[in-house]
């Protein structure tokens, strides 16, 4: 899998919210998004997801233009993790990872063999196989997050893309969600998470795009991205040894 | 074997439907009766009368019952009722309208076109936009202007017995029941019931949000003209038969997710066989009433069991 952004530009009307991305990104790559509030994450998430068109540029898959793949064609090979994880009925934990491999279904509905062990594995590798028979509305917010991933992850697509999947969790499901998405990382999938924790960024990413009013900045490793500069000019903050402070 | 227990329920309402009137005629006696033998008054009211009228509660309750189902499962909203799309309003303006001119024969058709103009117009005015939001508004907004325009034609009707006539047209009854009317009202129901099952899966798939589906695939467009078209045959043909009647849309869908479980898919087919089961009894309710002398239309005993139960419902929904 090879994920393509070539002059990417997104406007909304005559304002515009991305610029000019120009990006590579090869299989096995955990990619952290990271920029203030409104810098223009979701967006190019959204973008790659097939969800937002571009205005300038293109995105492509493996050489395809994403924009122009079918819907369920395309759903086959991007798995999207949305901001908003409010789900309207109460579904059991099994039926909701289930619809992760809607892309797959036939006409009348009905799961594969394929499926149900996509499932299977969705479930174990999100840490919530023990849950699949309980209500989703009855789970605390950090085993809803698992769950929502668990959903992603049935897609098996060859590129996850993940918009704050931490946010609003307690430390220990941060740390597990992150440690889910590195595992299909290292198993060879694509992995881009928007994220506003940088200390997990860095412990766990493998590539950094630090985005800024729009404009990709800065595509590091994490051990040369989060420099004093880029740190001052994106986040108005600085490193010490108690942590970070606003400058 | 949820489906098993609601098709034995619609079938016992069926019987006692047959069974039950100003004159009763015992179950055993109905099968020959449908057939011809028997009792002369039986065959006639077996097959004249009970059988259409049966026939038509069914199918106009499953219509409602289905079409509440998909419209929540579509707008994520329990309190969603067929209603917002504005074709019970299209359709019974028409209605009216062939009611203002004297047209009676004409009622069932011009509603059917009321139903099928509203349809358009809702899909001119915002088939294609992506937001469930807008379709609601603007079918709000249709069903405002077809019911001043109902008003209208009230206000302004030539004489007292045509605004009775209107009037207890709009309060909904099956009295009327013929086999056309039947046939007519099934084969579109059927129609209907198969857009609004067909979009099942992906109102599953919409419980995760408009983004989410649509990055697994989902067409929002596609979900949205089977819905409308779904909606438009099964609550248009219902209205073009039996008049206005409310409600059912609205807390079939409740109780059958309360025992069935909310999974939308399901609940389109559960919600129509709920629907049929639950307006088979109203109507002979409606029966047994009317039998005291005054008659009691179809239309306002399901609102009169409808709103408690769902002012109970909501009750309960906001405490819990």
């Amino acid at each position: 899998m090879s994920l393509k952004l070539d002059h990417l530009s997104v406007s909304y009307g005559h304002e515009p919210l991305v610029s000019q991305l120009n990006i590579q990104v090869k299989s096995g790559e955990f990619i952290g998004l990271i920029g203030p509030n409104g810098a223009g994450k979701t967006c190019v998430l959204k973008t790659i997801a097939g969800l937002l068109k571009p205005h300038k540029g293109t995105a492509s898959i493996t050489g395809r233009n994403i924009h122009s793949l079918p819907a369920r064609q395309r759903a086959k090979h991007i798995a999207y993790l949305a901001q908003n994880r409010h789900m309207a009925w109460s579904l059991s934990v099994r039926e909701l990872v289930s619809l992760g491999r809607a892309p797959f279904r036939s006409s009348l509905g009905r799961f594969s063999a394929d499926d149900e062990l996509a499932i299977d594995a969705a479930l174990h590798t999100a840490h919530c196989y023990d849950l699949q028979n309980r209500k989703f509305d009855k789970l605390s917010g950090g085993e809803q997050m698992r769950v929502h991933l668990a959903r992603a992850l049935a897609v098996n697509a060859p590129l996850l893309l993940a918009d704050e999947p931490t946010t609003a969790l307690d430390p220990y499901f941060q740390i597990s969600i992150l440690k889910a998405l590195r595992a299909s990382a290292l198993s060879g999938k694509t992995v881009i998470a928007s994220l506003h924790d940088l200390t997990l960024a860095k412990q766990f990413c493998t590539r950094i795009w630090v985005l800024h009013e729009g404009k990709l900045i800065l595509d590091e490793t994490p051990e040369t991205a989060f420099n004093p500069d880029m740190l001052a000019r994106v986040f108005d903050i600085r490193s010490t040894d108690h942590g970070w402070e606003i400058l | 074997m949820k489906y098993a227990w609601l098709f034995i329920l619609c079938g016992v309402c069926a019987i006692l439907s047959l069974s039950v009137g100003a004159l009763s005629i015992p179950v055993l006696d109905i099968v020959p009766a449908l057939f011809g033998h028997g009792e002369d008054i039986h065959v006639s009211i077996i097959q004249d009368l009970r059988t259409p009228r049966t026939f038509l509660a069914l199918f106009v309750g499953a219509g409602l019952g289905a079409s509440g189902a998909a419209l929540q499962g579509y707008t994520r909203n329990p309190l969603a009722d067929p209603g917002i799309l504005g074709f019970s309003a299209t359709a019974a303006l028409g209605a009216v309208g062939a009611l203002y001119f004297g047209a009676y024969a004409w009622v069932t058709p011009a509603a059917l076109t009321g139903a099928g103009l509203g349809a358009a117009l809702l899909l001119a005015l915002a088939g294609h936009k992506q937001s469930a939001t807008l379709l609601i508004l603007a079918g709000v907004g249709i069903a405002a202007l077809a019911t001043s325009l109902t008003g209208l034609l009230m206000n302004f009707a030539p004489n007292p017995w045509a605004l009775s006539e209107i009037v207890y047209w709009l309060m909904g009854s099956l009295r009327n029941a013929n086999a056309n009317a039947a046939m007519i009202c099934g084969a579109l129901t059927c129609l209907g019931l198969i857009c609004l099952i067909l979009t099942g899966n992906d109102l599953r798939t919409l419980s995760l949000g408009e983004d989410t589906a649509q990055s697994l695939g989902v067409s929002l467009g596609k979900v949205r003209l089977l819905l409308v078209v779904g909606v438009a045959l099964c609550v248009g043909s219902g209205v073009a038969v039996a008049g206005a009647i409310g409600f059912i849309g609205l807390f079939i869908p409740h109780i059958i997710r309360g025992i069935f479980g909310a999974d939308p898919a399901k609940l389109i087919p559960l919600s129509a066989l709920g629907g049929a089961a639950f307006l088979t009894l109203a109507d002979i309710l409606t029966r047994l009433l009317s039998a005291q002398g005054t008659l009691v239309y179809l239309g306002i005993l399901t609102a009169l069991i409808g709103a408690p139960f769902f002012i109970w419902l909501a009750m309960k929904e906001g405490q819990s």
